[in-house]
């Protein structure tokens, strides 16, 4: 059975006919062609699909398209404007806190929620946001140094 | 496979179409554990339904009784942040706010963490040794199950087929209760397997130093999140010695079912769960253990 949802993904709305069981994941990914959010593990550990649903972050590969209908999501296809990166974007490249590059869009995503909603966060505060998001390459530490970096931009 | 799901607004909507359902369907709140197991296939649904929306399974609201109910469909996220719940038991958000991570907590809820089963689960040690009540809905109205009779088996529930849970009453704590929540883990995020927890709430008899009151809930060590009489009943009217925790160590050996898995074996676990109770016990009782938060590694 297909249901019509509503998706608004980055401030557009979607309307799509889903199989209740898709993940937002794979609609952003297979149907919606933003690719930038990357799927991995498929069992909410490893961070990599983090979108914000209205405005927090969320595992996107948890989340049913019926759980989203309606509700705003925010990739990170969002942050870049009029093809200029945001400011926590540049940081991760002036820090070199992207190697493969695989983990950082769940890092962006979960770092750009924090500076919204604490724009001034210590280290222990930035260390107790990213530690559900693992990467395999920087040891945390660039990436770490990164968010720092934009704190209070 | 084809699946139908129903979003519903109402509790009498979900229990009507949990009974249409005949037992087919599977109740989907924050989806967090559910998902999980539909991405490995171990749960293919042909009926889903959502009770995330249901506005009676929102809210935390202190009952003129003092009693605290916290909606079903409560995120771990809402709880942490509670005011209404840290005032009167500060264990419930501290432990709340350790379960996995922050995009875990913003869309799972207490509800279906507890309905889950999982004998890893935090929140449902924590309403063991706080005694909550779990409020089912079902056809014929509401039924308050007491959550030591709440948990039967591996990821079982006592609930009916055609029931769900609406909300969880925790009630008033005696004067002079204190709680306390003890964790330890293999990993500070996302500690989903071999975690060992213990929830605590006790009652200290100032004059002589004794347990007069206590009530405890284990984690990761059996078929469910567990509790103890036998281990209760050795602790109250006890003072906190060496002696009286190298008994309870014993016994724990005797009365905890832990398995064996890529991490720790059956045996280290009931160890580990032994100092467990012990570090969180003093924790609640004076302070004498200061742990990293709720994680006592």
């Amino acid at each position: 059975m297909t249901m019509d949802v509503t998706l608004n993904v980055n401030g557009q709305e979607h309307k799509l006919a889903v199989e209740p069981t898709e993940t937002v994941v794979n609609i952003l990914r297979n149907r919606l062609e933003l690719t930038g959010t990357h799927k991995d593990c498929s069992m909410g550990v490893c961070g990599a699909c983090t979108v914000l649903m209205n405005g927090r972050p969320v595992s996107s590969c948890l989340l049913l398209a019926p759980q989203a209908d309606g509700q705003e999501i925010r990739t990170v296809e969002s942050l870049e404007h009029d093809g200029k990166l945001s400011p926590l974007q540049e940081a991760f490249l002036t820090f070199g806190a992207v190697q493969c590059g695989y983990c950082t869009p769940g890092f962006l995503m979960t770092a750009t929620a924090l500076l919204e909603e604490n724009p001034k966060p210590d280290r222990g505060e930035v260390i107790e946001a990213l530690k559900g998001n693992l990467c395999r390459c920087t040891g945390y530490k660039k990436i770490i140094e990164a968010v720092e970096s934009v704190v209070g931009q | 496979m084809s699946c139908q799901y129903t979003q519903a607004t109402s509790v009498d909507e979900a229990v009507s179409a949990l009974v249409d359902a005949n037992g087919e369907a599977h109740l989907i709140a924050g989806g967090v554990a559910l998902v999980i197991l539909m991405n490995e296939k171990l749960v293919e649904p042909s009926w889903l339904i959502d009770v995330s929306r249901i506005e009676a399974l929102h809210g935390i609201d202190r009952l003129p009784d003092g009693t605290v109910r916290i909606g079903a469909a409560v995120t771990h996220r809402e709880i942490a942040e509670s005011q209404v719940i840290s005032e009167t038991f500060p264990m419930v958000p501290e432990m709340a706010a350790e379960i996995a991570c922050g995009r875990i907590m913003n869309k799972g809820t207490i509800g279906g963490n507890i309905c889950l089963a999982d004998p890893q689960g935090d929140p449902p040690i924590a309403m063991l040794a706080l005694d909550a009540t779990m409020r089912a809905a079902g056809p014929d109205g509401t039924r308050d199950i007491p959550v030591r009779e709440f948990f039967v088996d591996l990821y079982t529930t006592a609930l009916r087929e055609d029931e769900l849970l609406q909300e969880i009453l925790i009630p008033p704590m005696k004067d002079g209760s204190v709680t306390a929540f003890g964790k330890y883990a293999a990993r500070k995020a996302m500690d989903y397997t071999s975690t060992i927890s213990i929830a605590v709430r006790l009652i200290r008899n100032d004059s002589s130093g004794n347990l007069n009151e206590i009530s405890l809930g284990f984690g990761g060590v059996g078929q469910t999140p567990m509790h103890s009489e036998e281990i209760e009943r050795m602790l109250t009217g006890a003072a906190p010695t060496d002696a009286l925790f190298e008994a309870v160590r014993e016994k724990l050996f005797d009365v905890l079912e832990p398995i064996d898995d890529h991490l720790y074996s059956a045996n280290y676990k009931r160890h580990v769960s032994a100092v467990t109770l012990r570090r969180t016990i003093m924790k609640a009782y004076d302070g004498t253990w200061e742990g990293e938060g709720v994680l006592i590694r």
